[in-house]
């Protein structure tokens, strides 16, 4: 059958085959790494990139990834011109050259086909060490690069397919952990099956006929998301948040200031305005602040949209260097990532009267812990992160109530929390409480999704404790009406009684086996007024305990009966 | 005459296989029913009776074994229509059910809402009782505590009442109190205690499984009696035995008492027939392919072994019995075709159902699907569809195609037709490929047996997208899963969480708990009337390396377990994590860790001999029927294509692709790529050159 020079079900095919081989990278990443921050909670990303360095199509488990490959494959291909060559291996983490995060190690394989460089793959997973002066590259107490990790601008480990072998046991003599040499080979691993991936592709339509076809693949997705752009408003639109305490100036306040301007099927992410960056820690980088921005409006669009070139063409972001969202060298940015429920509350903020459909009220901002120790049963140390504790609500949007026990919008639900059970074999700790909080949740039509309360025993001597995060001083907010969700806290209740408050950048040495540990996770905004959510709706949340009886009194005007009907006489006066 | 019948319950039709001891056998569908299946079930039943010129008595009468795939669990589930359920828990921890962890499975879609849990809040009462990590009481159980909440129950009317509390799989003491008490003041309730459902650790595994076990449990139980009522009616005095999510089958008694074990059964009869069928072309390593109305279904077979996981999930809600792993997307003969914004032709995973169903069944669809798009391209036959039993309106497959995908994209109704056709392939390829690659396994490896109504006309595409170079398509893939029943054993299948190190294991500990298991597997067993001689055991273990998060399960010789060889055991372990993962660490000294102890009982069943057919020579042309134009994707135009009739296919014929060959429920597409020779069974083996010789010498030619 005669076809116009563009087969649009090819395109189609297109599309699901890039999708389908970046899900196999990442199936072959998860299979082969070791550590279980890359093989348990996929913090990691697999991509495909086309010889000019555009997205061809990205597998990044966690949404905090979604821009995290594209910017450091554009500054190879500037980097390295013409010195590119089949067989090549190259690894980047360096903050300053694009990257997102210092543990964030990429491998970028050029793909070539008939001599010519036809496209890159590509994976970045977040390594279990990289050197610094604290294992585990987190380190509260930098001021600077050098003292949170090795820095890795472009460097080839393997050029024309002959290992560097000096080149690469400089990278591993720097790097405290046996297991990370072992992961960057998993991720060699993954970009080998790109390669054949696109191999094939190229083997079974010709190069010109996926080049031609990937144009209009990109062509296509840009069409829709200019169309979801093109369905905002146009105009001007400000937001704000701000971001407490940088881990050295108790009550320090630092706001991001962003402009975002749409016009006709465009939008501009402009953070002209944010504060300088902070003496610590708590700065981003511009591509882990860009990830941030890029996913905050990826849940404000079709969730359906292929991810390549196509969708970030009508985007632009512009984070001036020098602020806390892009600082500049040699910052250290190891909080980086967790800047993002700030810059997401921001966009948020600014967007909610302009497309009030799509936005969210804000979700509870991340409070994380870590527990270390050694846990006396065996004598042997553990490392514990609190994913338990630190799920929060997200916020409610127009229709739909906030999701529970969610945690930070930079996963959006993509980690899971402990097994209580294994948590309790796997540390000393015996878990007290870990349940849905009352009374957390923004009030609204549509209600923030609830926090949880989770409470351990600690089970060793000389524990230390470990907080990064935020939201314990402004709660998330509520839109349209909605009220606002509870506060972060993490308090310690050690065995005289005494209790102690945590900083939310807090490390705190020699807490008794015996000691409380006791953390809030708020709950998320909540959306339109809480007079019209239905009254049957919030009798059935004080039944069921999500809603407490007098909260469903004063916020949301419903009078419930002791048997958990409606008061409809009350209700009706207090609604009016 | 004695008859065995196996009959799978699905969403839209409700298939029957019926052999006869010459090992000939019939194939049954008729309409489901699902407000009760147990009416399609009868009606089956009775038109086979009336074939044979019998009273449903009669033939009931002749009947040996009925084995039965019910999905009225699953449904329960899926429409959120199970019992009211309450739930006993430890103080603190109520939510884990409805918590599941805190994942939200699409990370950009806000709209995406949390499932509903199986028991609401309210009805989640939190008990004061605590043991610790290894099972050592804290706090003594609260009796009023349970009391309290069953008045409660009682009060709300519920129906059955789940008991899950922290670390009960190192101690079920307090939950067998608290099960006698709710027993005591609650007598119809049906109870669902988590140490004896999943006595294994993790707990949100477990308390998700036994609340399924008690929403489930009185739809099951209801539905059971009032077949096992129907079925005494008709005198029938045979043997009735349910099938399982883990591929095998039970008494009506263990799975009312274990409902949960029957909730992902639908699938599972799949992988059970594909070992049966591969088996005679000495493949014991394969992919089971199932191509149904509105589903999907993919499973590896590795070994003459079907996958297990225990991680499986229904409807985001976790299940975890052991079951076959069986990987299912939305792609079938019902997937809806459309233009997304971008301008992009997408199928499914929308399905227009069986009502109003494709466009062409004439009942109102408007929408193309994926079968508008079959008869399009002349793979299907207007007048033969079901056996002529639904005829198919070509204009209207081609109205719904023109106006829903060809003129979006400015194609003609065939290309767009075409664009379907291998829009919906590709994706089916892509699940594949996902369930092999996931197990570190190649898929060209592996030969795909291909069933369901829809299965045949896509296999091919499928195949040579993944280059798989041998196809097999049973005579009776219409109906595999009903197949695959009357192929499966008794089986049931037990756990013990036993947390440490391996080589610290008390051995003494170790073999008992493993004895206690078997002799529990050997009584249920007896009740099922297979005595002990006739029982195979096997034993296996959920291991890991230190500090790494999840198991490995790894089958052990009985004779280590006796012996006591755990040095051997671990041996085992290395190369099963290197062949998953691809690394092991042996060399590196670290130490295994023991987590669940494992023990299955097998009672073989007496399985079904199928017939074999004469050798009737290489010459098909006795099956010709006709031939018609039919879309060739590799040549990209209609060709007029030879159409041969299913039923006149016999052992040995051969033919070369493109063909198409009808059946009365199932029709198959054979691209040009590849060959046809009919075995000894009936079933079609499907191949490309290179193969050839292997296949026809496996078959005896």
């Amino acid at each position: 059958m005669s076809k116009p020079s563009i087969d649009k079900v090819l395109v189609s095919i297109l599309q699901r085959r890039y999708k389908s081989i970046t899900e196999e990278m990442s199936i072959a990443l998860a299979r082969t790494t070791r550590s279980p921050i890359l093989c348990e909670a996929k913090d990691f990303v697999t991509g495909l990139y086309d010889a000019k360095g555009r997205m061809l199509e990205q597998c990044e488990n966690l949404p905090i990834l979604a821009f995290s490959l594209g910017p450091v494959c554009e500054y190879l291909i500037e980097y390295y011109g013409d010195d590119i060559h089949e067989g090549d291996v190259i690894f980047h983490n360096d903050v300053f050259s694009m990257g997102n995060q210092n543990n964030d190690v990429a491998a970028f394989k050029p793909i070539f086909w008939e001599g010519e460089l036809v496209a890159w793959s590509a994976c970045k997973g977040h390594q279990a060490d990289i050197g610094g002066a604290v294992r585990g590259g987190y380190n509260p107490e930098a001021t600077e690069v050098w003292q949170e990790a090795l820095r890795i601008p472009p460097i080839k480990v393997y050029e024309k397919g002959k290992l560097r072998r000096d080149v690469w046991e400089l990278i591993f003599a720097n790097i405290r952990l046996d297991i990370v040499p072992e992961d960057m080979r998993a991720e060699i691993g993954s970009c080998v099956v790109g390669e054949r991936g696109i191999h094939k592709l190229m083997e079974r339509y010709g190069r010109e006929v996926v080049e031609a076809h990937k144009e209009h693949l990109f062509e296509s997705t840009e069409k829709m998301m200019r169309a979801e752009v093109a369905a905002i408003p146009d105009g001007v639109y400000h937001g704000e948040s701000r971001a407490y305490y940088d881990g050295k100036n108790p009550g320090s306040v630092y706001t991001i200031r962003v402009t975002i301007t749409v016009k006709g099927d465009e939008i501009v992410f402009d953070y002209n305005g944010t504060d300088a960056q902070t003496p610590g820690f708590v700065n981003g980088t511009y591509t882990s602040s860009a990830s941030a921005t890029l996913l905050t409006f990826l849940q404000m669009v079709n969730p359906d949209m292929p991810h390549n070139d196509g969708m970030i063409r009508p985007v632009t972001i512009d984070i001036p260097q020098g602020t806390f969202l892009n600082a500049a060298y040699p910052a250290a940015t190891t909080y980086g990532n967790h800047l993002c429920p700030n810059n997401a509350d921001a966009i948020m903020r600014a967007l909610a009267p302009v497309i009030p459909d799509r936005v969210t009220a804000e979700w509870n901002e991340l409070l994380c812990s870590l527990t270390t120790g050694i846990d006396p049963r065996h004598g042997e140390p553990y490392v514990d992160i609190g994913f338990m504790g630190l799920k929060g609500g997200s916020g409610a949007m127009e229709g739909v109530d906030g999701y529970d026990h969610i945690g930070m919008i930079d996963a959006s639900g993509g980690v899971l929390d402990q097994d209580y059970e294994m948590f309790e074999q796997q540390t000393p700790h015996r878990l007290i409480r870990h349940e849905l909080w009352t009374d957390s949740a923004g009030a609204g039509r549509w209600r923030g999704g609830l926090g949880v309360i989770t409470e351990f025993i600690i089970g060793n001597d000389d524990t230390q404790v470990v907080t990064f995060g935020d939201g314990d001083v402004e709660p998330a907010f509520g839109t349209h009406g909605g009220g606002e969700g509870a506060l972060n806290v993490i308090w310690l209740e050690y065995p005289d009684g005494e209790r102690y408050l945590c900083t939310t950048k807090d490390l705190v040495r020699g807490v008794p086996a015996g000691t409380l540990y006791h953390q809030d996770a708020g709950g998320g905004g909540g959306y339109g007024n809480p007079h019209l959510r239905g009254a049957d709706k919030v009798a059935s949340e004080v039944r069921d305990q999500v809603i407490s009886k007098e909260a469903a009194r004063e916020h949301y005007g419903v009078v419930v009966n002791d048997d958990f009907s409606v008061n409809e006489e009350e209700t009706k006066r207090l609604r009016g | 005459m004695e008859y065995k019948i196996g009959i799978d319950v699905g969403g839209t039709f409700t298939d029957f296989l019926l052999t006869l001891e010459d090992g000939s056998s019939q194939i049954y569908k008729v309409l489901s029913t699902p407000r009760d299946p147990s009416i399609a079930t009868m009606a089956g039943m009775g038109e086979m009776a009336e074939d044979r010129g019998l009273s449903l008595k009669d033939f009931l009468a002749q009947v040996k074994v009925i084995v039965h795939g019910t999905t009225v669990t699953t449904n329960a589930v899926l429409t959120e229509n199970g019992a009211k359920t309450g739930l006993l828990t430890t103080k603190g921890v109520r939510d884990a059910l409805e918590m599941r962890r805190g994942i939200r499975e699409e990370q950009y879609n806000n709209r995406y809402e949390n499932v509903r849990p199986v028991v609401p809040r309210y009805l989640r009462r939190p008990i004061d009782e605590r043991l610790d990590y290894a099972g050592k009481v804290l706090t003594e159980l609260s009796e009023d505590d349970v009391r309290q909440a069953c008045e409660l129950f009682k009060d709300q009317g519920v129906e059955a009442v789940a008991i899950c509390f922290m670390n009960s799989f190192a101690n079920p003491d307090h939950e067998q109190r608290a099960a006698e008490i709710v027993a005591e003041l609650m007598d119809d309730a049906y109870l669902s205690v988590s140490s004896t459902v999943l006595p294994s650790i993790r707990f949100y595994d477990r308390i998700s499984t036994t609340a399924l076990n008690a929403y489930v449990g009185p739809i099951l139980r209801r539905y059971i009696q009032a077949l096992l009522k129907k079925l005494d009616q008709a005198q029938y005095k045979g043997i009735l035995l349910i099938m399982q999510s883990n591929g095998g089958v039970i008494s009506p008694q263990a799975a009312q008492d274990l409902a949960a074990a029957t909730l992902l059964s639908g699938p599972a009869g799949g992988p059970k027939a594909g070992i049966t069928y591969g088996q005679v072309h000495g493949q014991d390593s394969l992919i089971t392919t199932d191509m149904g109305g509105t589903s999907f279904d993919t499973a590896l077979i590795k070994d003459g072994k079907p996958l297990v996981t225990t991680e499986g999930d229904i409807d985001r809600r976790r299940l975890a019995l052991p079951m076959l792993n069986v990987v299912t997307i939305g792609a079938g003969g019902g997937s809806l075709g459309w233009i997304d914004e971008g301008g992009l032709l997408r199928m499914g995973p929308q399905s227009a159902g069986s009502l109003p169903g494709p466009a062409c069944y004439g009942l109102g669809g408007e929408k193309p699907a994926c079968t508008d798009a079959d008869l399009v391209l002349g793979y299907l036959n207007p007048t033969f569809f079901a056996g002529g039993k639904i005829p198919l309106d070509p204009d209207k497959a081609r109205a719904a195609i023109k106006t829903h995908v060809a003129e979006p994209m400015g194609y003609s109704v065939e290309q767009a037709a075409a664009g379907m056709y291998q829009v919906i392939n590709v994706n089916m390829a892509a699940a594949v490929r996902e369930v092999s690659v996931k197990q570190g396994a190649d898929p060209r490896d592996f030969p795909l047996v291909v069933a369901g109504g829809a299965g045949p006309n896509h296999a091919c595409m499928i195949a040579r997208e993944l280059e798989i170079p041998l196809l097999l398509v049973p005579r009776e893939s219409s109906i595999f899963c009903a197949a695959g029943m009357l192929m499966s054993d008794l089986e049931h299948d037990f756990v013990r969480t036993y947390p440490g190190r391996l080589m610290d294991v008390d051995i003494g500990r170790f073999k008992d708990i493993f004895s206690r298991m078997r002799e529990e597997g050997v009584r249920l067993l007896e009740t099922e009337g297979i005595p002990e001689d006739r029982v195979k055991v096997t034993y296996s273990l959920d291991l890991r390396y230190v500090k790494q998060y999840h198991e490995v399960n790894v089958e052990i010789g009985a004779n280590e377990v006796d012996q006591g060889l755990l040095g051997a055991m671990a041996e085992r372990f290395h190369p099963a994590h290197f062949e998953l993962f691809g690394y092991e660490l042996s060399d590196a000294g670290t130490p295994v860790e023991l987590i669940n102890m494992r023990l299955k009982t097998i009672g073989k069943t007496d399985k079904p001999r199928f017939a074999e057919e004469e050798y009737f020579g290489a010459d098909a042309s006795p099956a010709l029927k006709s031939s018609r134009q039919a879309y060739v994707p590799s040549a990209d135009e209609f060709q007029e294509v030879n159409v041969y009739d299913g039923a006149k296919l016999k052992h040995g014929m051969r033919l070369s692709g493109p063909a198409i060959v009808e059946q009365v429920n199932t029709s198959t597409f054979i691209t040009p790529e590849y060959s046809l020779v009919v075995d000894r069974y009936g079933t079609m083996a499907i191949y490309l050159p290179a193969k050839e010789q292997e296949v026809l010498g496996r078959i005896g030619q």
